[in-house]
């Protein structure tokens, strides 16, 4: 990476926005995940007491 | 308390998104790491976190274990899956930040080796999990093994401590300004409603299924009682 | 009969049904074997390496043949519904447990004999008296820090379909330490302690042995309950 003057890294910012998108779509797709298994456990249920 | 959960989760998010906000934008570029510091906002509360719910894991283990009852067990997926899925993105946050403050994507230095191996051990047992269909047996072995792999980390831990002292001791300037614990701390608190709630959803989705499983057996009970 | 008497009637079977199928328990001696000679031809055909890397190649052997031995512990068990039938017995699990876990480190510490002088070979390593006594301690340690826990998890992986997969990934992981510090112990060892850390890493071994000892016999039975 480049430094700057002062010894500072410069730049770098697409690994910070890579590591904070990577968080965000991993909670997502969990939440997305729980939603649909949440939806397919109801259904069984319905279909259980239907049955 | 459904309502709750869902309540606790909406302010995590909501926090998280204030947070990251701040870490990214208004506060200061740090004075050596420059903006890559910033993925510290997200990194160091998802370490304390998914060390959090690893505990929490044990501590639903053990539950499990004296009480028998299934709503811990429920619990228990709940802590391990929000423990191995933090323990992935610490993975992926730090080699992101490691690649551009060291210039390599991994080095065997203590947290990032602690780190990998509970991954690991975690998503072991979520795997064994997966194999064992019998859900008393499931609940038992899972704790079981729960209990085995979290008692190993301060193992591992103080291991790999030991084993790299005779290399080198990888030191990480941890001048913190205030202006970067505001951040830091909004997202910690984000983290932890988010994993409370994604806990407790999880938790009501194996209970409802758990209970989808059973019901023909516990007809049969109550027929032999009555009879 | 006590839990002791108990314990060492179930050590003694195993060790008896070892002997009996010693084909099989060699098997896993010559698989022992077939790794390290892979090891040395993935690294230099002409043993060129470091006394750590042949210390490394060793405990992994170990590790890797521990899985073969501790299958087979239970393969029996399983095959013919034996355990069932043991537990029937008035026997105490915790007998059980140590029963096996002592027949597999028996079986684990007699690849010792096997695979401590093929690597001294392959890869050129001087012993002599005083480093085989050492060495011969440390594989005592590390045989029984990876029976305890082994004899658990085998114990639940033989009784579910994809056992093959699920023993090691447990293992594994969980027996870093003893790989570190096995590591570490030969290579001091051999190259002499200056900063006398042997004691410590020797320590480490025992207290991760301890620990899994205590706890595996303590959880052991509720794997047991149906």
């Amino acid at each position: 990476m480049a430094e700057g003057p002062a010894g500072v890294i410069i730049g770098g910012w697409p690994y910070v926005i890579t590591a904070y998108s990577i968080t965000a779509v991993a909670l997502a797709l969990n939440i997305a995940r729980l939603a649909a298994r949440e939806r397919k456990a109801d259904k069984n249920k319905e279909s259980d007491s239907n049955g | 308390m459904r309502n709750v959960a869902t309540g606790i989760g909406l302010l995590g998010i909501l926090l998280l998104l204030v947070g990251s906000y701040v870490g990214l934008f208004v506060a200061p570029p740090e004075r050596h790491m420059g903006d890559v510091q910033r993925i510290m906002y997200v990194h160091v509360p998802t370490a304390w976190i998914g060390l959090l719910c690893s505990t929490f894991a044990m501590i639903f283990a053990v539950a499990y274990l004296w009480t028998g009852r299934n709503r811990w067990d429920d619990r228990l997926v709940g802590a391990l899956e929000i423990s191995v899925i933090l323990g992935g993105l610490l993975l992926v946050q730090g080699m992101l930040w490691g690649r551009v403050t060291w210039g390599i994507w991994w080095t065997w230095d203590v947290r990032l080796t602690t780190s990998l191996i509970m991954f690991l051990l975690f998503a072991g047992v979520l795997a064994l999990r997966s194999f064992v269909e019998e859900p008393l047996r499931r609940a038992t072995w899972s704790s079981v093994a729960t209990i085995i792999a979290y008692v190993d980390v301060p193992l591992v831990y103080f291991c790999v401590r030991w084993f790299r002292s005779l290399h080198q001791v990888q030191s990480s300037p941890e001048t913190v300004h205030s202006s970067m614990i505001i951040p830091l701390r909004i997202n910690a608190f984000a983290m932890l409603f988010i994993a409370i709630w994604l806990i407790a959803w999880r938790a009501r989705i194996e209970s409802k299924s758990r209970g989808a499983e059973r019901p023909p057996e516990r007809i049969e009970i109550q027929g032999a009682q009555n009879g | 009969m006590s839990t002791f008497q108990q314990t060492l009637f179930v050590a003694r079977k195993d060790l008896l049904l070892g002997w009996r199928a010693r084909t099989r328990t060699l098997a896993v001696a010559l698989f022992g074997m077939v790794t390290l000679v892979l090891f040395s031809f993935a690294v230099a055909a002409d043993g060129e390496v470091g006394v750590s890397a042949a210390a490394g190649f060793l405990i992994v052997a170990l590790l890797l043949s521990s899985i073969l031995s501790l299958e087979e512990s239970f393969r029996l068990e399983t095959e013919d519904r034996a355990l069932e039938g043991l537990l029937l017995l008035p026997v105490d699990p915790v007998a059980i447990f140590y029963g096996k876990a002592i027949a597999n480190f028996v079986l684990l510490v007699l690849l010792g004999p096997v695979l401590l002088p093929l690597t001294a070979i392959f890869f050129s390593l001087e012993l002599d008296g005083a480093n085989l006594l050492g060495m011969a301690l440390l594989w005592l340690l590390a045989a029984a820090g990876i029976a305890a826990p082994g004899t658990l998890y085998a114990s639940m992986t033989s009784r579910v379909t994809g056992r093959d997969v699920v023993l090691p990934l447990l293992l594994f992981p969980l027996t870093l330490p003893i790989l570190m510090a096995g590591v570490r112990s030969f290579d001091l060892i051999l190259r002499g302690d200056a900063m006398s850390q042997l004691k410590g890493w020797t320590l480490l071994l025992a207290a991760f042995d301890l620990v899994y000892w205590v706890l595996c016999g303590a959880l052991f039975s509720r794997t047991l309950e149906e």
